[in-house]
């Protein structure tokens, strides 16, 4: 590694040091009580895929380049220099770890590894290894925010082919269309995702609780998230807040996507209207008495997987135990759940990578908590969980149903015109 | 043999040579680099604290859910009474419990050294907890030590964590030896803790006498040693994972709000 | 209209988020600069996806249709 990358790989890594950062880099004891906390641990019982051994990588290069005893006695941490190898290592380390921080909360001072992943994820970005699909889909989105206005047309035209779909669940309200889109003052502000699945069950739901709502020209998914890229985060996510800004809505309420929901809810600043899950917004439907759903369509027992950014990450945990006690009394805990629930492992952008084979692998520990549930079906609320838990129910031959928990409502609508 | 008997004979030696360079340093040790550890000790913590006191605030909160609805008292919970490793590793935790509660009761052990300062009654030959507080940071010392010989925490483990426990481990037992000899045993350590008390008088009143003429015997090499390591684990404090002291509760601050 | 000739047909119909992005970009660079792959979706946004992807990778949309919600691209592999 040339010298000139070195001292910018440095700055970068100066440029993250917040009080945080100083904090986690300083103080970890190596205790070693995250590392059965880790689900890719739990698979693969390889010291690199400990929540500290990760860590140690950023931790060894923060004592090497900004700490007294890297350059005094380096042999006493163990350190490592900037280099190839290094950068490598910090992709295994960073690409590796899907930042769910369960092991957040078994650590004793609650250390952050995502956040320590960061760092190594924009040194990956600083020697220009990170990963190309994630950095390509991070502009994709970007360079929708300029774009969108010219393609709009194509995307109203697709929206209206969808009526049809979406009122077969539910009646549209007289003089709206069945999917608005630029609707000035609205109450909701939906942000979906590319595909049909992430608009169609929340548009009946919207519409049969007579919401004025409006859908977003954007998808909700922030890839730079994933990709470690702050500056692009913050472009992907402006579009949508802008977007919120120009329509005066009072809420944004996201699509079943962890990180999306995570990112808009809680990294972007204050705003006049209020950031929500899709998942709070329905279960407030129902308790006010909006909508109404009827109980038994689901058939067998049913479980739920929740998404580690929308529960231990985002606090929307107690909601979706609501909706689901709506919607049948057939429901089974998995087994820890919660703040303590396994990452499915297919967060941290594993599953935009492709990465079948280490999903699969590091999905064990959710196999069998799926196993233990005997559920029928499983849902979830988040598009990367479903994703994953649909593979690993093929891969395992488990014969389980994966469902999202907006489509599982949005199927089970009643009480129309009353 | 009358331990007084060997105190007068060591003293009576006229040292020159090695013996007079090794009374040189011992001085050292024993007077001013208490203060300079000392010294060390505050300004690289101070020094610490403002470097994290001058970062950045993250940008948005890294807590996680349920969240506490009193989050600086749910982070002295976490920070005292580590509920995590309770948990997950009960012995560990046990252990954990014993030794923190022990090194508190350590400090005011040496505290009461001090003159004037008299937590346990002065007449009494020992010192706080009467050698149960040396055993209870002794006992886990070890158990932090020899869990690091195995497994994960075999692999996680750097130089620098064996080191520290290793510091830490003969500075308890070299304390351990001085109370535990007072306490425990008929003839006492040939120091006594008004002994002690009177060093730390000397200590106290910057009047850099040399300890010698209030700790007599040959046992002296051994709390020469005490108190160098512990001069040495002060020093290097600031720069080592036992900022954890000063840290823990801003670490799980951060995780509660 | 269409005077090209499709070197590669991808169906991307049903996929989840982010995949077919991701499909297209693996096939395009299985097709050489100049040619032209044609690809089925069903997802709404990927009309906004599509050329919005091609802007930022110098890429070409030549053409979409919609047809009974399956949404059908044309696009020029430029770089």
């Amino acid at each position: 590694m040339e010298a000139a990358t070195q001292e910018a790989l440095k700055k970068l890594f100066e440029s993250k040091l917040n009080k945080a950062m100083r904090l986690y880099l300083d103080t970890c004891a190596h205790c070693g009580l995250c590392v059965e906390a880790c689900h890719v641990y739990q698979a693969m019982p390889e010291t690199k895929y400990t929540p500290v051994g990760r860590a140690e990588v950023v931790r060894k290069l923060f004592k090497r380049y900004f700490k007294m005893q890297g350059k005094i006695a380096p042999w006493l941490g163990e350190v490592i220099e900037l280099d190839d190898k290094s950068v490598n290592m910090a992709y295994e380390a960073a690409f590796s770890c899907t930042g769910c921080r369960r092991c957040v909360t078994v650590c004793p001072f609650g250390i952050d590894t995502q956040q320590v992943m960061n760092i190594a994820k924009l040194l990956l970005i600083g020697a220009e290894k990170q990963p190309q699909i994630l950095a390509m889909l991070s502009d994709m989105s970007i360079a929708k925010g300029e774009t969108w206005k010219e393609t709009a047309n194509d995307y109203i035209a697709a929206l209206n082919n969808l009526a049809p779909e979406v009122e077969a669940l539910a009646p549209t309200p007289p003089g709206r269309p069945a999917i608005p889109i630029d609707v000035e003052n609205a109450n909701v502000l939906y942000v979906g995702l590319s595909g049909k699945h992430s608009i169609v069950p929340a548009a009946a739901i919207l519409n049969a609780a007579s919401e004025n709502w409006t859908i977003s020209h954007f998808e909700a998914v922030n890839f730079a998230a994933w990709l470690g890229d702050g500056e692009k985060q913050r472009l992907i996510a402006k579009r949508i807040i802008m977007e919120a800004e120009r329509l005066k809505v009072k809420e944004v309420a996201v699509v079943e996507c962890g990180t999306a929901t995570r990112v808009l809810k809680f990294m972007t600043g204050s705003h006049p209207f209020r950031i929500v899950s899709i998942v709070e917004l329905i279960a407030r439907y129902i308790e006010q008495g909006r909508i109404k759903v009827k109980p038994g369509t689901i058939s067998g027992t049913l479980t739920y997987h929740d998404p580690c950014q929308l529960g231990r990450n985002g606090g929307v945990m107690e909601e979706p135990r609501y909706i689901i006690g709506k919607l049948t009394d057939k429901f089974v805990e998995l087994t820890p759940n919660k703040e303590a629930n396994w990452c499915c492992g297919g967060g941290g952008g594993l599953i935009s990578l492709g990465e079948h084979e280490f999903r699969m692998k590091t999905g064990k520990v959710k196999v069998d908590q799926m196993r233990a549930s005997k559920a029928d079906t499983i849902c979830t609320a988040c598009e990367n969980c479903h994703t994953q838990l649909t593979e690993l129910n093929e891969h395992y031959g488990l014969g389980m149903k994966v469902e999202s928990l907006t489509n599982l409502v949005a199927h089970a609508l009643t009480g129309f015109g009353a | 043999m009358d331990p007084q008997a060997v105190s007068a004979a060591s003293q009576a030696v006229v040292h020159t040579g090695f013996a007079l360079f090794l009374d040189k340093l011992y001085y050292f040790i024993m007077v001013p680099l208490v203060y300079i550890s000392v010294i060390v000790m505050i300004v690289g913590i101070v020094a610490k604290i403002v470097s994290i006191v001058r970062a950045p605030i993250p940008a948005f909160s890294l807590k996680t859910y349920p969240a506490k609805k009193r989050p600086f008292l749910a982070a002295l919970g976490d920070t005292f009474g580590m509920p995590m490793i309770r948990k997950e590793k009960p012995l560990f935790w046990f252990f954990l419990m014993m030794f923190h509660i022990g090194i508190f009761f350590l400090f005011f052990g040496h505290l009461d050294l001090f003159p004037g300062v008299n937590l346990m009654p002065p007449e009494s030959r020992h010192m706080i907890g009467a050698g149960a507080v040396g055993l209870s940071v002794t006992i886990p010392t070890f158990y932090f030590l020899f869990r690091r010989f195995k497994g994960q925490e075999r692999h996680i483990s750097v130089p620098s964590d064996y080191l520290l426990l290793l510091l830490l481990l003969f500075i308890f037992l070299l304390g351990d030896m001085i109370s535990w000899g007072n306490s425990w045993t008929a003839n006492g350590f040939v120091m006594t803790k008004a002994d002690f008390k009177n060093y730390f008088g000397i200590l106290k009143s910057f009047s850099f006498v040399d300890p010698r003429t209030v700790l007599h015997g040959s046992h002296y090499h051994f709390v020469v040693l005490h108190v160098f390591l512990a001069e040495l684990f002060m020093m290097i404090l600031p720069f080592t994972k036992i900022v954890h002291t000063f840290f823990s509760l801003p670490l799980n601050l951060l995780r509660r709000r | 209209m269409s005077d090209y000739t499709v070197a590669k047909t991808l169906d991307c119909k049903g996929l989840a988020c982010p995949m077919p992005i991701v499909r297209l970009s693996q096939e395009i660079a299985k097709i050489k600069v100049g040619e032209v792959i044609e690809m089925f979706t069903t997802d709404p946004g990927s009309l906004a996806d599509v050329p919005s992807w091609a802007k930022s990778t110098g890429n070409a949309v030549l053409e979409n249709k919609q047809e009974s919600g399956v949404i059908h691209f044309f696009v020029k592999r430029q770089k």
